[in-house]
């Protein structure tokens, strides 16, 4: 029936694009665990460190990763180079840095309080911060779908092209609730690891508790 | 007597053809070129101050042609090789004034700044001539060859006129003329800064259609495998191309010498053989050719007698009334800063337009969003925390259909229903996008609202045991207690209501992908438009803060 409705290689071509979807969202978050640590850090030292690190995290979480994505795309020259070497992102640099912003500020404010948990010498209340991350972590895999309106073959741009030669609405809603259902059980799953870690640190922590 | 009857009809004769042979161009072109070596010989002439182009090529030996090398049969370069239409006619040029060309790689965006930055001597890049570049740079007349941009895209795909291509994404280059005529037909457009990647976008379907001159697609349509799977929809916008020198008086010498080598080559053929040799269409060249024959243009005013030359392509915009003022300050900008401001959407009017309708569809977008938010929130909490499972489940499912979508792809089921419903408009696109993130951050805060209702029935139950249908009351404390959440969704969707662009809606980011595509300036461009959509996020944020703080209020109260 689905073979009858759609390319043969469209759903290697979307396996093949939502990797692509978790490379981005990869790089987002390495990149935005090294910049909101360091933020975190900055925070809660206090001073004036702290008040700029408190009014870059506010900015970063009003930037529109959609805007920041076009922005970037802009602003850097294609045959821009560092000390001789091109430093011109591609497409899927390009979403990754888009997404930082908003990754940072997520692991600025979670790793604040972690870090608090952690002086407070709850180091549990601490290890909250994993499961915190692995939720953005698949925030960041859904948003990396932004990429499709930069030409980035991810999950939904196979997805959109598939569509085009779709004639009726009906084949297209077909195919539409595919691809939910790909993401879905991506983003299901993420979900239950995440549940999974929090009752294994909650058990963690009764067991601690209830400890002589 | 007779004797000097003969010689008097001889040396008459002698003279009228003396002018006759000045007035040929190509007695024209050899004064010029020799009065410039001659310049080029004196003492000191070399290095003098703002030295005369034509005599600057004699001095160095050389002409910088400004030439593309990703643009398959008119200019590409393969190692040390370049190979095209434009690098020979660049080369017949150089070798007819006696001097080494000297190639820079230039793209649509480069080619005119890089002339402006003497870091060329001429343009001889697919720039087609038109009145808005006719102010930036001195073309060459007559022109070295036509196009019209083609449309592209898959042989599948019912494209046929302008009414087919309103709502649909089309990948263009920037700087590329014919883009406003694109956009002013309600298209979204893809930008890319070199034409040679099109082919590609397009057979790994990034791109569904593209558009860009015949002469570029050309070369793909001899490939079997690209003419099964594409073919052209329609032309539009046929443009002659020009050389370009810098619009100064140190390059007019050069800007003459090259209207007459142009003038000539296209009489003898020089270019033809030329396209001949690069596998280009020749019948605008066949039919120049003819006319540069004509007794009437075959002189050294030729290029300059408007029945032989061709005009520019008229893509003069209108100007703002307040255009003087905008140069003014970007001027007073550079003097201070030293910052190359440009503000293009305050130039000419349809980027004016564009920009005032996209600041205003933007903070329409905004604005229903976030109605559309609370909206569905209150709707979808309410059935989630309905007793009844004809209410909550159908809820659930929803909500949880909503979690699993990707922000593009709910944005595009919600247009392509919507599309279905009614004729594609700027409003339709709009109120898709409303409806959309809406639906995505009022599901997540409606799931909220429910899990508060849900605390809240068993506070109650415990107290006063099992209740019916959930009270109103119930509910408003449980919309309160969910205040955290509830904002926290509706800075949500005020921070996604760029992506509406992505289904065509014509707000802000919309509005200046378009303006950038025909005009300057895009660092200031996307730079202002970051501004502006942090501004509102940062205004939203504050204005949830405020709702927050009443809704708690509200709670300390009951």
């Amino acid at each position: 029936m689905m073979s009858k409705h759609f390319s043969a290689d469209f759903f290697p071509d979307l396996l093949a694009g939502m990797v692509v979807n978790f490379e981005i969202a990869a790089i987002a978050l390495v990149l935005g665990l090294a910049l909101g640590g360091l933020l975190a850090l900055a925070r809660l030292g206090g001073g004036v460190l702290g008040a700029v690190a408190t009014s870059l995290i506010g900015l970063m979480r009003a930037a529109p990763t959609f805007v920041v994505m076009f922005f970037l795309l802009n602003i850097i020259p294609r045959d821009a180079t560092l000390f001789g070497i091109g430093v011109a992102p591609s497409g899927i640099m390009t979403v990754a840095l888009s997404l930082v912003p908003y990754s940072a500020s997520y692991v600025a404010d979670n790793g604040a309080e972690a870090l608090k948990q952690l002086r407070a010498g709850s180091p549990l209340g601490a290890l909250q911060f994993l499961p915190n991350v692995t939720r953005a972590f698949f925030v960041l895999v859904m948003s990396s779908s932004a990429g499709a309106a930069i030409g980035v073959t991810e999950g939904i741009a196979v997805i959109l092209r598939e569509a085009v030669l779709l004639p009726s609405l009906g084949d297209k809603l077909v195919l539409f609730a595919v691809g939910i259902l790909f993401f879905g059980v991506t983003l299901q799953a993420g979900f239950a690891l995440m549940r999974f870690l929090q009752r294994h640190l909650g058990r963690l922590a009764t067991r601690d508790t209830a400890a002589p | 007597m007779r004797v000097w009857r003969i010689l008097l009809f001889v040396a008459a004769a002698a003279f009228a053809v003396l002018p006759a042979a000045a007035e040929t161009p190509d007695a024209a072109l050899a004064k010029l070129v020799a009065d410039a070596r001659a310049e080029a010989a004196v003492p000191g002439a070399c290095t003098a101050a703002n030295v005369d182009r034509l005599v600057r090529a004699f001095c160095e030996n050389r002409l910088r042609p400004g030439i593309r090398e990703y643009y398959p049969l008119f200019g590409t370069r393969e190692g040390d090789v370049r190979s095209g239409y434009d690098i020979d006619v660049a080369r017949a040029v150089a070798k007819r004034l006696g001097v080494e060309p000297v190639f820079t790689r230039v793209n649509a965006a480069s080619r005119i700044p890089l002339l402006a930055d003497d870091r060329i001597d001429v343009i001889v890049a697919t720039m087609g001539h038109n009145t808005q570049r006719d102010g930036q740079v001195r073309f060459i007349r007559p022109h070295y060859y036509q196009s019209e941009t083609t449309v592209v895209g898959p042989r599948a795909l019912s494209v046929k006129d302008w009414p087919d291509i309103a709502g649909r994404t089309v990948c263009v280059t920037i700087g590329n003329g014919s883009n406003a005529q694109i956009v002013s037909h309600n298209a979204r457009l893809m930008l890319f800064d070199e034409a040679g990647v099109l082919p590609g976008q397009l057979k790994d379907e990034t791109c569904t259609l593209a558009a860009q001159d015949d002469s570029f697609f050309d070369f793909y349509f001899i490939e079997p495998d690209f003419a099964a799977r594409f073919e052209k929809k329609f032309g539009f916008a046929q443009v002659p191309w020009g050389m370009a020198v810098a619009r100064t008086a140190s390059s007019e010498r050069l800007a003459r010498a090259l209207d007459l080598m142009s003038q000539i080559f296209l009489r003898d053929g020089v270019f033809l053989e030329i396209a001949r040799a690069n596998r280009v269409g020749t019948s605008f060249l066949e039919r120049q050719q003819v006319v540069w024959k004509r007794p009437e243009c075959n002189t050294d005013t030729g290029s300059g007698n408007p029945a032989c030359v061709l005009p520019a392509l008229n893509a003069d915009l209108e100007p703002t009334p307040f255009v003087a003022r905008v140069v003014a300050f970007e001027k007073w900008v550079k003097a201070e800063t030293g910052i190359d401001l440009s503000l293009p959407m305050l130039k000419t009017m349809p980027a004016w337009m564009l920009f005032k309708d996209g600041i205003v569809n933007s903070l329409i977008l905004v604005v229903g969003a976030l109605a559309a938010t609370l909206l569905f929130a209150l709707v979808l909490g309410a059935a989630q925390s309905s007793r009844s499972i004809l209410l909550r489940w159908p809820a659930r499912a929803i909500t949880i259909t909503l979690q699993s979508s990707p922000v593009v792809l709910t944005l595009v089921i919600a247009a392509a229903v919507a599309h279905a419903l009614f004729p594609y408009s700027s409003a339709v696109a709009i109120g898709a996008a409303i409806v959309a993130l809406g639906l995505m951050n009022g599901s997540n805060a409606g799931q909220a609202i429910a899990e508060a209702m849900h605390t809240l029935r068993t506070e109650r139950g415990s107290a006063r045991g099992r209740e019916g249908i959930p009270t109103r009351e119930l509910f408003s404390r449980a919309v309160n207690r969910s205040a955290t959440q509830i904002v926290s969704f509706l800075i949500n969707a005020a921070k996604g209501t760029p992506i509406a662009s992505f289904i065509g809606a014509p707000e802000l980011l919309s509005a200046l992908t378009d303006i950038t595509s025909f005009a300057s300036g895009r660092a200031t461009t996307y730079s202002l438009l970051l501004v502006f959509y942090v501004v509102v996020v940062v205004v939203v944020v504050w204005l949830c803060g405020k709702f927050q703080s009443w809704l708690e209020h509200r709670q300390a109260v009951a």
